[in-house]
């Protein structure tokens, strides 16, 4: 699981819904949760959280403008690289710390990734969970 | 309302231990005792019972003094409105099932008898000695006869831990039931999850000697508060590594999932640990069966 530390800097609501902004260094980071401030005591401005996400919720792309829905990117440079038959781990270098994404060995020898390679490391918004910190 | 204050020097395998505890319990509230062995869990509940003396404190039960060190006051065992059922089961091992049960009965309470005897499936066996019952039932028995007088205070430890899957379950929905029924106070033993977080409104988190967390289960056992909607508690089966990944096993209640995790997560789990399974509401799918 990866963890990045940050500060809520918004929220929207919505019925029972919630568009939580998150200030992680520089970055701003969205995750969408089934709660709201009055369901969730530590959903307030200015508190500190952390964004918890899966290894395998996160996307690799190549830098540059990409007309995709993933809104939560996260530049990066691949620190070093595991490889199995079906599935490579990525160990990144970002402002945010280090991060592991788990995708496939195909997508890894499709992308040409190495270590040293910029990239950018990308996740759902509805696959980001928060928890305090 | 109970209030205690309890402080006692206990002997275990790690040493001597100074047990220092303070809790408050509303009437028909339960709560969960949890912690390692030796940590002074049944030590508590037996001080409760009034069945091993505290070196010093307070034990006070809807207003009725159980035990003042500094007045004097330590009211033996059948005087303190209470039941229990301890690990060894202590039940009569000259009586029947029924006889061990109609012992503690109160007079005019047949119907209850008849109906705590369905409800904890002794109908069969009502009228077999202890000696002739397996450890589930004998369990089965004991916690019958803890509720026969209906106490004021039920002191339960372990209580159903020699009992299968389903008649775990369908005890704990009757504790439930008669604790809304009769208002009864719980102090539970327990090291399973699944009942603790079924049965207590509170848990009590003991480290020798001292409570060093106490919070609903939620508060205590999902410590992160990770806000994942789709969030259960489970037990390590198995973990095999594929590859890049790890593949843990989970028992779930009765189900057996499975859970990929990083190599780093892995590295802190062990089969047998308890853990809690967290994803967001958006990931599963239903499908209609």
């Amino acid at each position: 699981m990866n963890k990045v530390k940050g500060v809520i800097s918004g929220i929207e609501v919505s019925g029972s819904l919630s568009l939580v902004s998150v200030h992680c260094g520089n970055r701003v980071l969205k995750s969408i949760i089934i709660d709201t401030p009055d369901t969730l005591g530590y959903l307030v401005q200015g508190a500190d959280v952390e964004l918890l996400f899966k290894e395998t919720e996160v996307v690799i792309a190549k830098p540059g403008p990409l007309d995709i829905s993933l809104q939560n990117r996260i530049p990066a440079t691949v620190f070093s690289i595991s490889k199995g038959e079906l599935l490579s781990s990525l160990i990144l270098n970002s402002e945010l710390g280090k991060l592991e994404s788990i995708i496939s060995t195909a997508a890894v020898t499709q992308l040409k990734l190495e270590p040293g390679k910029v990239v950018q490391a990308m996740v759902k918004l509805n696959e980001m969970m928060l928890s305090p910190c | 309302m109970i209030t205690a204050e309890l402080n006692k020097k206990l002997w275990s395998a790690q040493g001597g231990m100074e047990l220092a505890l303070r809790f408050d319990l509303g009437t028909g509230e339960s709560l969960t005792l949890y912690g390692d062995s030796g940590a002074g869990k049944t030590s508590t509940l037996r001080m409760l019972a009034g069945l091993l003396p505290p070196d010093s404190g307070r034990i006070v039960v809807g207003g009725e003094t159980w035990y003042d060190a500094d007045k004097n006051i330590d009211l033996p065992p059948q005087q303190r409105d209470i039941g229990f059922v301890f690990q060894d089961y202590a039940l009569f091992p000259n009586l029947t099932a029924r006889q061990n049960l109609l012992y503690g009965l109160r007079k005019g309470e047949e119907d209850f008898l008849e109906e705590l005897i369905a409800i904890s499936g002794l109908g069969e066996l009502q009228h077999k000695k202890p000696g002739q019952l397996s450890g589930g039932q004998q369990q089965r028995v004991a916690l019958a006869r803890a509720l026969v007088r209906k106490p004021k205070l039920l002191l339960l430890d372990e209580p159903m831990s020699a009992l299968d899957h389903q008649m775990r379950n369908q005890l704990q929905d009757f504790l439930i039931n008669a604790q809304q029924s009769y208002g009864l106070t719980i102090i539970l033993v327990s090291h399973d999850l699944g009942e603790v977080i079924k049965l207590s409104d509170r848990v009590a988190v003991l480290e020798s000697g001292s409570i060093c967390k106490v919070g609903s289960p939620a508060e205590v056992f999902m410590q992160h508060k990770i806000s994942g909607k789709f969030q259960f508690s489970g037990r390590v089966l198995h973990i095999q590594q594929e590859e890049v990944v790890w593949i843990i096993t989970l028992l779930i209640a009765t189900n057996v999932v499975k859970v990929v995790v990083s190599e780093k997560e892995s590295r802190e789990l062990q089969v047998g640990d308890q853990v809690v399974v967290a994803s967001k509401a958006f990931n599963p799918i239903l499908n209609k069966v």
